[in-house]
């Protein structure tokens, strides 16, 4: 029958065992046969959808099966099937580049215009700042970053900022804004100046404090959210970054 | 369960991980289980294997250094019982990563190294469900 050779972390699983036989006309017939053997050992071979995880490699004779026929490999009774791990790891995933001076354009265009619709008391434009934002949030991109990659950035005008960072949250921040921007221009436009206008000023306020300080108010309730593992928030903060606050890893 | 490791020892790995700074250094941890005791008798140092772009933070033992690391084990009467890497700038936590790709019952002896001077180790092990890691105590020994 052929043999299975153990490394010696998983020899925990087999009663101490270096080597176990088996049955089995292929690879995958002794490893289904093994892994019947030794339940416990499955969750560490193989990966939710049932394939072998990427660390476990499969030696036949001292040749690894990805170079034969993977795990379709036939088996004779002499052969010696050897589990060899694979060992990595490493600091922290790195995060996905986002770039930051496309959510600055954004936080500049969604403040310039909500203070000029303001100043003009022309609600319809708030709302329009309130359609481009929740456009965005849906595109799950920032809603004046158009701008931002159509002219800023191609004309050098504006320089990319491209840190380390999750996207999510300020995808989340930007559809926020876009709530309480709704919210503001339905209270206009039903007749209630002072909550519709306040609500636009809190959106402005909120951008800016984004944009100068570098705090994103919006991502620091998701964070804050995901700590309460709230289903769906499912990213934490970058490492050693105040939650909501921009990182300082560059990309 | 406690890791013992000897102070030479700990001082090689804390050496390894600074020379490799700041990309991540590796190696094996050689030793006896007895009974409650984890205790480190020896060390493979190797080189890690991802490409040089990730080594920052990253690292890789392929199956040939595995297969190194078992038979200088058995060649001195021991078996592997872990890996040590080093965290350049980062703490000595396992990251998320880490768990993805961690083997079970190994121990995980992480070092942070910060501006190359190597700092703390701590030792983890993956739990069962692969949720998540158990920290083990390192006792550091005298030879």
């Amino acid at each position: 029958m052929p043999k299975i050779r153990i490394p010696s972390p998983l020899r925990t699983y087999t009663d101490g065992q270096a080597e176990v036989e088996v049955h089995g006309g292929t690879v995958a017939e002794a490893l289904e046969g093994f892994m019947s053997q030794f339940p416990a050992l499955r969750q560490h071979m193989f990966n939710g959808q049932g394939d072998l995880r990427p660390f476990v490699n499969l030696f036949l004779n001292n040749e690894d099966i990805r170079h034969l026929e993977g795990l379709d490999t036939s088996l004779q009774d002499n052969d010696r099937l050897m589990i060899v791990p694979s060992i990595a790891g490493g600091r922290g995933k790195d995060l996905p580049a986002v770039d930051h001076s496309a959510l600055r354009t954004n936080q500049a265009f969604i403040i310039g215009l909500s203070i000029l619709a303001f100043v003009f008391d022309a609600p319809w434009l708030a709302g329009l700042v309130a359609v481009a934002m929740a456009i965005g949030t849906i595109l799950g991109v920032p809603g004046f970053g158009f701008i931002y990659k159509g002219l800023l950035k191609p004309r050098g005008w504006v320089r990319p900022e491209i840190l380390h960072d999750n996207p999510e949250p300020h995808r989340f921040a930007q559809g926020l804004g876009a709530v309480f921007l709704v919210a503001g221009v339905l209270a206009l436009f039903a007749g209630f100046p002072l909550l519709g206008w306040s609500l636009v000023w809190l959106v402005i306020a909120l951008a800016a404090l984004n944009l100068f300080v570098g705090f994103c108010a919006g991502c620091a309730v998701y964070y804050w959210l995901n700590r309460l593992r709230v289903p769906g928030f499912v990213k934490s903060p970058p490492d050693q970054t105040f939650p909501g606050m921009r990182p300082k890893a560059k990309a | 369960m406690t890791l013992e490791i000897p102070a030479g020892t700990m001082k090689e790995i804390h050496l390894q991980g600074e020379q490799a700074y700041p990309e991540e250094g590796a190696g094996l941890l050689l030793g006896k289980l007895d009974g409650d005791r984890k205790r480190v008798l020896s060390v493979v140092l190797l080189d890690n294997q991802r490409e040089e772009q990730a080594r920052r933070n990253r690292y890789l033992l392929g199956p040939g250094d595995y297969l190194l690391g078992e038979e200088e084990a058995s060649r001195l009467g021991l078996e592997v019982l872990g890996v040590f890497h080093s965290h350049p700038d980062h703490p000595n936590l396992p990251s998320d990563f880490d768990r993805d790709w961690a083997w079970p019952v190994f121990t995980y002896l992480i070092t942070s190294v910060w501006s190359g001077k190597a700092g703390e180790s701590r030792a983890w092990r993956l739990v069962e469900d692969r949720s998540g890691f158990a920290e083990e105590p390192v006792a550091i020994v005298d030879p």
